[in-house]
Order: structure tokens, then C-alpha cells, then sequence
């Protein structure tokens, strides 16, 4: 337990010094901050670039401050997934493969402890990043939109911090488990892919891991049985003590078969 | 037509805030580090002149771990 902690505060401090604590926060805020900021602008936006011929007319949709945090959500599903998953598809690997994952492998210190500890260091950039985007999202919108009630802002940003939790634990199994290139292609297949094939080919059924995130701002104003909400949150939660138990038991794997 | 004074500016301000925050930041760590993926004057012309994107592709490509 005192190793784990250890290993953690070392996470923590990496992720401080490699500035991966400022700039991924900063990257959600500003995916957070700018789809309700360029939506409410829209039309002048378009009346300022756009060149658009005289006359011409449009009809802008009439949007809800839901519509706004779907948007928000939607964002940081690409975009902010992909870059989370980049930044910490190598925590392992990268180590094993550069040699200084067997400095800890002499020292008794298990598994779980080296695969917790870096999870739980990817794990809380991810949420801190999460929240302060979804804050700075649910601010803009709440001043342009309209409100939003405290306990619809901290469903969302619960239930996003419980995707996210899968993702960085999926990342990091991969990463235990293969070479950086084999886990970052795995990763990107299963996640971001997954989420559109998902949203493709979804409307069939009610109940998928990637559908969770979308469902967390459907629950808040009953747009969706609520059944089907806590279905996919088990299920996603299921999926994360899978990976972790997977995660640690390739880390376990692959230092057996490290020569010392 | 530049019409200046109809621009929200304290709407606008932050996204502008963050932009120039995630850049410096960058510089900063290009200035710190030893060595880039690449040259170092590139990423550094990427990082100014990219808003957003080019920081973050510096902070993920570029970057090199020791």
C-alpha cells in the first residue's frame, strides 16, 4: 500500500512537470468553452466570413442548453479522447521498452501497485480535465442559454468521469499488455471508432459502453428510460474492474518475462 | 465593416485567455527541454502560428521522453 502511494505521488509529479496537469485541462476548457460560444454567435459569424450572397436567408435551429452539452460531450469524445488516449498509451510501454520499467522490477514492489499507480495518475488528469471543461461549458451555456440546475451539471460530469475511468483503464491495460504502437492502434479502434460505428449502427439496441456519455446528459431532463442509463453505467463500471484486473495481470506477465 | 466595439469582448476574452495560455505553455516547454522530435525552431514556428493545434501536436509528437 505504501509503494502504491509512492509510485503515485511519482505519477503526480511527472504529469506536473511535463506540464501534461496544465495543458490537457486547458485543451478540454477550451473544447468546453468554444461550441456554445460559436453556436450563440453564429449567425454573425457566418455574416462576417461568410461571403454569402445577397438576399440570402437561414434559419437557425432553436437550441436548448441540452443541445449545447450534448455538443460539449460529443467534443470532448473525439477530440479530447484521442488526445487523452495518445498522451497515456505509453505509460508502460514506454517504459518497458525503454528500460527503465526493469529499475522498478528488481524492487518488490507488485503489480497492481506499478498498474494502479498509473492509472490512478492518468485517471486524475483525465477527470480534472473533464471537470474543468464541463464547468467552463455549463458556465457559457447557463449565461447564454439558459439555466442549468446544479444537480443536472453534476450528473454529467459524474457520469463522464465514470467513462473516463473505463478509458484510461482500457488505455493503460493496453499499455501494460503490448508495444505503444499495438496499444495506441487498439485503443483508438475500440474507443473513438467504436463510438461512431456505435452511433452508426446503435439505434438497434439500448444498451452499449460508448452510449453512456451521451446518455449522461439524455437522464438529466428524461429524454431516455432511465433503466437503460443505469444498465450502461454497471455495465461500463463491469468493464473498468475488467480491464484493471487484466492491466495488472499483464504488467504481472510481462515482468516475469523481462530478463534482469 | 471591422466593426470592433460589437464584438463581445468579454465573452470572447477567455477563449483567447486559454489560446494564448496554451501556447506559452508550450514555449515554455520547448525552451526547458533537451531535445524535440525534430527541429526545435519548426515546433516553435508550429506553436505560434497554429492556434490550439499546434501546441498540442508539440505536447504529443514532439515531445521527447527521456
Amino acid at each position: 500500500m505504501n509503494t502504491w502511494r509512492v509510485l503515485w505521488i511519482k505519477e503526480f509529479r511527472e504529469s506536473w512537470r511535463s506540464f501534461k496537469l496544465l495543458w490537457i485541462p486547458l485543451l478540454f476548457l477550451f473544447l468546453g468553452v468554444s461550441d456554445p460560444l460559436v453556436n450563440y454567435f453564429m449567425e454573425d459569424i457566418l455574416n462576417a466570413v461568410g461571403n454569402m450572397p445577397e438576399g440570402f436567408q437561414m434559419i437557425m435551429p432553436e437550441l436548448h442548453a441540452r443541445d449545447l452539452l450534448l455538443a460539449t460531450t460529443e467534443q470532448f469524445q473525439m477530440m479530447g479522447i484521442i488526445v487523452l488516449i495518445a498522451v497515456f498509451v505509453g505509460t508502460i510501454s514506454r517504459e518497458r521498452s525503454g528500460g527503465t520499467a526493469t529499475l522498478i522490477y528488481v524492487r518488490p514492489v507488485s503489480a497492481a501497485s506499478i498498474f494502479l499507480s498509473k492509472w490512478m495518475g492518468a485517471s486524475l488528469v483525465a477527470l480534472l480535465s473533464a471537470l474543468i471543461g464541463y464547468i467552463g461549458s455549463i458556465y457559457y451555456t447557463s449565461v447564454l442559454y439558459g439555466e442549468i440546475t446544479f444537480s443536472t451539471a453534476l450528473t454529467i460530469i459524474a457520469t463522464y468521469s465514470v467513462w473516463l475511468l473505463l478509458v484510461m483503464s482500457l488505455t493503460v491495460a493496453l499499455s501494460a499488455a503490448f508495444t505503444t504502437a499495438v496499444a495506441a492502434s487498439l485503443a483508438i479502434i475500440l474507443i473513438p471508432i467504436g463510438g461512431i460505428l456505435d452511433s452508426l449502427l446503435g439505434g438497434y439496441w439500448h444498451v452499449t459502453p460508448w452510449k453512456l456519455a451521451r446518455y449522461g446528459v439524455l437522464v438529466t431532463d428524461g429524454t431516455i428510460e432511465s433503466s437503460y442509463y443505469w444498465t450502461t453505467l454497471l455495465l461500463v463500471i463491469g468493464i473498468t474492474l475488467l480491464c484493471l484486473v487484466l492491466g495488472i495481470w499483464a504488467t504481472d506477465r510481462n515482468r516475469r518475462l523481462a530478463a534482469v | 465593416m471591422n466593426d470592433w466595439s460589437a464584438v463581445p469582448w468579454n465573452l470572447v476574452m477567455p477563449l483567447i485567455i486559454i489560446q494564448v495560455l496554451l501556447m506559452v505553455v508550450a514555449l515554455i516547454d520547448l525552451v526547458r527541454i533537451h531535445e524535440t522530435k525534430g527541429p526545435k525552431w519548426l515546433w516553435a514556428i508550429l506553436i505560434v502560428v497554429v492556434s490550439i493545434l499546434g501546441p498540442i501536436a508539440y505536447f504529443i509528437i514532439g515531445r521527447k521522453q527521456q
